[in-house]
């Protein structure tokens, strides 16, 4: 992206904020609906650690890494690529065709939509869910490991965005394909929580392997706390976690870039 | 005729639903892959621990699978439809309710209970394919069955009241999107869809107790499993009922109230 097109980036973000502050009460539910969605996450994965201490072997301050790294993505992924999710209504409501018609990618257009309100309320409960994982953790945090941990979020962020981009893509065709936007995010939210060796190995092989939840925060945690050898998986697929959000989130956009090649609007 | 008309109206939100194939075949995988999910999740949370929050590991993957199975009757679709209130109030069209022969919170009912029927067969299919496999137990009784069929009713009839009142926000805020998200989240959380209540503290339970989402689904649900024995059945369908008419009066008076302030072609 060149820095002109990051000033027009820039200058749109700014409006579109601006302009949700427009309606301050609207705005503030905004970012109390990140929240609440984060604390439903957090409120299973603590109903879940009280009442079943010890869960798959794993001890609670390490199972709380997992759905600290995986709201720490989810959070980054609302703010930064986010806007993917939901495509289908802007493809009812015709603006894709409009988009097609400006010298801007359409792709980053869709992003430029909106300004995520909610992603204030994402990542505030994610960063003080990561601050007491790491307090709680018996870890030494080294450079090693911190430097690790970004690169799984930011992985996992590439993966979570890569997942509802192939949505997106499919929305380009059939609009009615949001509804897997929606079922993923909450499966996202409920099976990404904590650690996948509690299910029977069919259905941690379908998390792997059919829907890669597994890569967003669970083999990265278990690599980092040391059962990364207990996760069913080999080691350097499971170690290998960061850069499979990079390869998925790539495979997506050409995906992306071929459904948009197949677009048809409404008018032919 | 009038049941005709009733019947057309009460079936335009299932109908949109069977002519979109992606979104019903969504609809079934989701189901099926969904309480596979669930049933595996507790079954695997269980094998270390016994009996947890008075819940057994047959009564918990019950509980779960049938909360799973019954959020089909809440997840249709009216916005791809274009008739939810929040779009009506956009684009203006709401004024057409009030033009009708056809009184809107008449339409309104009718569109909720078409929906409902909708996503019970569905339910009524799961249900029909987990029993037999082991996935749930059977009710305890035939009277256990016959007063969960009962407090699924009311809670049903509870949770389109809410629904109702979120809707009718609309005529005073244009906008619902963002209540109808907290909505949802405290209908998920406060009903048992995330994890049954009796695991949550104490506190909790007793706070869920004064709001009207645990009469939804953790009633009906609890009686099924044994957890609320059938001697305090009575009070529990109890509250219910109080639920429903003390908000049939609420969203009565909103509607009278919501009418007033529709304008037909400048007033």
């Amino acid at each position: 992206m060149s820095m002109n097109a990051l000033r027009i980036v820039w200058r749109i973000t700014r409006l579109n904020f601006r302009a949700q502050l427009e309606y301050r009460a609207e705005f503030l539910m905004m970012i109390a609906i990140g929240a609440v969605w984060q604390v439903s996450v957090i409120v299973f994965a603590t109903v879940l650690l009280t009442r079943f201490s010890g869960m798959g072997g794993w001890d609670s301050s390490d199972v709380l890494l997992i759905p600290a790294t995986r709201m720490m993505a989810h959070g980054l992924f609302v703010l930064l690529l986010g806007r993917v999710h939901g495509l289908g209504r802007h493809i009812q409501e015709g603006k894709i065709d409009a988009y097609l018609l400006r010298p801007l990618p359409v792709h980053r257009q869709v992003q430029l939509d909106s300004f995520p309100t909610n992603a204030i309320g994402d990542l505030t409960v994610a960063a003080g869910l990561l601050a007491g994982a790491l307090g709680r953790s018996h870890l030494d945090w080294t450079a090693g490991r911190i430097t690790y941990l970004i690169a799984a979020i930011l992985g996992g962020m590439l993966l979570e965005a890569a997942l509802f981009t192939a949505v997106a893509s499919a929305s380009l065709r059939f609009p009615a394909a949001d509804y897997w936007g929606n079922w993923l995010e909450e499966l996202l939210g409920t099976f990404g929580s904590y650690p996948l060796n509690v299910l029977p190995k069919a259905v941690g092989g379908l998390l792997t392997y059919g829907l890669p939840l597994a890569f967003v925060a669970y083999f990265p945690a278990a690599v980092l706390t040391g059962h990364g050898h207990g996760t069913g998986a080999p080691y350097w697929l499971a170690a290998g976690s960061p850069l499979v959000g990079v390869l998925a989130y790539l495979g997506a956009r050409l995906l992306w870039r071929w459904s948009l090649r197949h677009y048809t609007g409404v008018n032919g | 005729m009038a049941v005709l008309h009733a019947w057309r109206a009460a079936r335009v939100t299932p109908l949109g639903e069977l002519h979109s194939p992606p979104r019903v075949t969504a609809a079934l995988l989701r189901l099926t892959v969904q309480v596979v999910l669930v049933a595996s999740l507790w079954r695997g949370l269980y094998a270390a621990t016994g009996t947890t929050g008075g819940l057994g590991r047959d009564q918990a993957v019950t509980y779960a699978v049938l909360a799973v199975l019954a959020s089909r009757l809440r997840e249709l679709d009216q916005y791809t439809g274009r008739d939810t209130v929040m779009q009506h109030m956009h684009y203006g069209t709401i004024v057409y309710w009030y033009l009708r022969p056809l009184p809107p919170q008449r339409y309104y009912a009718l569109r909720s209970l078409g929906e409902r029927l909708y996503g019970l067969a569905w339910a009524l299919a799961g249900y029909a394919v987990c029993l037999p496999a082991g996935v749930v137990e059977p009710p305890g009784s035939a009277a256990v069955a016959g007063v969960f069929a009962l407090s699924l009713l009311l809670g049903q009839w509870v949770l389109h009241y809410v629904m109702l009142v979120i809707d009718q926000l609309c005529f005073w805020t244009l906008r619902n999107g963002a209540a109808l998200l907290i909505l949802v989240f405290a209908q998920n959380l406060l009903s048992g869809v995330y994890a049954p209540l009796w695991f949550f503290p104490h506190w909790f339970v007793t706070m869920s107790g004064f709001l009207p989402f645990q009469a939804t689904l953790s009633v009906p649900l609890s009686l099924y499993v044994g957890r609320i024995p059938l001697s305090e059945a009575a009070v529990q369908l109890a509250v219910q009922a109080a639920w429903v008419v003390a908000l049939a009066l609420f969203t009565r008076l909103l509607w009278r109230r919501a009418a007033r302030r529709v304008i037909s072609q400048g007033g």
